[in-house]
């Protein structure tokens, strides 16, 4: 397509385009901070189901430490990051966002709380009050986890302009991998820490990660009929730009191989060591693919619905 | 009163000038512009252009996204952005259906001779009408001129001092301003007698830009 010379033109208005805020420069951050998201939040509401103190912290450490900084840093004003708290500002009622970051904040003060009341309940006072303010506080914080976990795929969901994520499926889609995330990380804590019942994680990652499966196919092909933006992004990812990242990162590392490891012990007794730190690996990398084919293939509704659908593809 | 501005098509000769009147009257920085003209070609020789800019929905998504409450509408319908509150989180860039916010990064607003400081024009811009690097910026209606003529009894879209510099700098009358709300205004008028459409109503947002496409568009 010859354009006039003269003329400054705007791609994005007229073609199909991929967002680039949340992905590409700075954007990759994002990126980043959302994988530790799900890592974070799933691992807690595991290690919350298991009763396992370490991984409560560690899933603490990697929202308070991992997760937030990112986020703060992509900011183009970080040091204004006051004004998303409530009771600074009444964006809540609108903005996930600012929900999202809300939730974090309370979500990192109350399993604080828990963790050090956990661990006195544990070590110094066994068997006494202690115990029912840690399992108070764990339920609370479960809460907290949950709506961290599932935030950001409303923030997605939210944007009518990319009809890719203007689903209902993606906030379940996020949360749900999320646990499964959070179920490969109890595994290699379980590595470390003998308390942790390895079969019965496996078990768990087993369901999650058919769950996922399911979820996804069922996302992509709805996908591919919402709309034609819509449909565009799901073949990007299918047979597309993402194609590799999709299949290869997601598909076959995150799911059908870690999938394959835990029901091992279905048919030929416990996984060996080995193979369960390259499920967790594999599962860790699939993570990171996800996120990043999520963000990659948002993609926006021309503005101007003129040209065809295929040339990027 | 909501304001608005109904866009012929068929009258834009691209140009340029509303994009270099806001320029001006905003002292924007080199990289970024608030209104802008598409182009493209349908066909051999047949050129096609959209003047676009921030729709200053009804139902503004921008507005209900924003982490801080900077993106904010007034009565008027105006959406503006009060870049004291902007964090720079960009959600309003992706949810905006029209995409026309802008993200003021640092290489965006080099100057415009890098290295060899600040015009006087700058430096003006800089006191008068600072642009602040990590928030997000976009078309506001010219809405200093609206109050201030308002302020001075005079009719945005009827007086130029209180209409918008693009809608009085069109060489062509192919902007024209005012009062969505009153069924006799020129606005109103237009969208009337030629079939006035809004850009994506799939998304419920009630854009202020009508356009009208009166004639041949094509070169």
């Amino acid at each position: 397509m010859a354009l006039r010379q003269w003329m400054v033109t705007h791609d994005w208005m007229i073609k199909p385009t991929a967002q680039t805020e949340w992905i590409e420069r700075r954007g990759i951050l994002v990126w980043i901070a959302e994988v530790f998201t799900s890592l974070g939040a799933g691992l807690y509401l595991v290690s919350l189901f298991f009763s396992n103190w370490w991984g409560m912290a560690a899933a603490w450490v990697i929202i308070m430490f991992l997760k937030i900084p990112l986020h703060l840093i992509y900011f183009g004003k970080p040091l204004r990051f006051w004004r998303t708290i409530i009771p600074f500002t009444s964006a809540w009622k609108t903005s996930w966002f600012t929900r999202g970051i809300n939730f974090n904040i309370y979500f990192g003060t109350i399993v604080f709380f828990q963790l050090v009341v956990g661990y006195i309940a544990i070590n110094v006072y066994p068997g006494t009050a202690w115990d029912g303010w840690y399992l108070g506080l764990g339920i609370a914080g479960g809460i907290f986890a949950f709506l961290v976990g599932i935030y950001s795929g409303f923030i997605m969901s939210y944007c009518k302009s990319v009809p890719f994520w203007n689903t209902a499926m993606l906030p379940i889609i996020i949360l749900l991998t999320g646990v499964a995330d959070g179920f490969a990380l109890m595994l290699a804590i379980g590595l470390a820490d003998t308390s942790v019942d390895l079969a019965a994680v496996e078990t768990g990652s087993r369901i999650v990660l058919i769950a996922n499966i399911i979820m996804m196919a069922a996302y992509v092909w709805n996908a591919t009929y919402q709309s034609k933006t819509a449909r565009y992004s799901a073949l990007l990812l299918v047979k597309g730009a993402l194609m590799w990242w999709f299949w290869l990162g997601v598909v076959i590392l995150g799911m059908v191989i870690p999938l394959a490891i835990s029901s091992l012990s279905l048919f030929a007794g416990e996984a060996t060591i080995g193979l369960l730190i390259t499920a967790i690996v594999l599962h860790t990398a699939g993570a990171v693919a996800l996120k990043y084919v999520l963000l990659k293939a948002g993609v926006h509704t021309p503005l101007l619905p003129t040209l065809s659908y295929s040339h990027r593809l | 009163m909501r304001w608005g501005m109904v866009i012929d098509l068929s009258k834009c000769m691209r140009c340029h000038g509303c994009i270099a009147a806001c320029q001006v009257e905003h002292f924007l920085p080199l990289g970024i512009t608030w209104p802008r003209l598409i182009a493209w070609e349908e066909k051999a020789d047949e050129l096609t252009t959209f003047p676009v800019r921030c729709n200053h929905c009804k139902d503004a998504p921008c507005v209900k996204v924003c982490v801080t409450g900077a993106t904010q509408q007034r009565e008027d319908g105006i959406v503006w952005i009060d870049q004291d509150k902007c964090v720079g989180c960009r959600y309003c860039i992706i949810a905006c259906p029209y995409q026309n916010r802008t993200y003021l990064s640092k290489d965006k607003d080099t100057g415009y001779f890098p290295g060899y400081g600040l015009t006087d024009f700058e430096k003006a811009g800089k006191r008068l009408y600072p642009h602040t690097v990590g928030t997000t910026e976009k078309c506001n209606f010219c809405m200093e001129r609206i109050d201030e003529g308002l302020s001075r009894g005079l009719t945005p879209g009827v007086d130029r001092e209180a209409t918008p510099a693009c809608v009085n700098t069109c060489p062509a009358r192919a902007l024209t301003f005012g009062n969505l709300d009153d069924p006799d205004s020129e606005v109103r008028r237009l969208i009337r007698g030629y079939k006035g459409f809004q850009l994506h109503l799939e998304h419920d947002t009630d854009p202020s830009i009508y356009y009208i496409d009166n004639g041949h568009r094509g070169v």
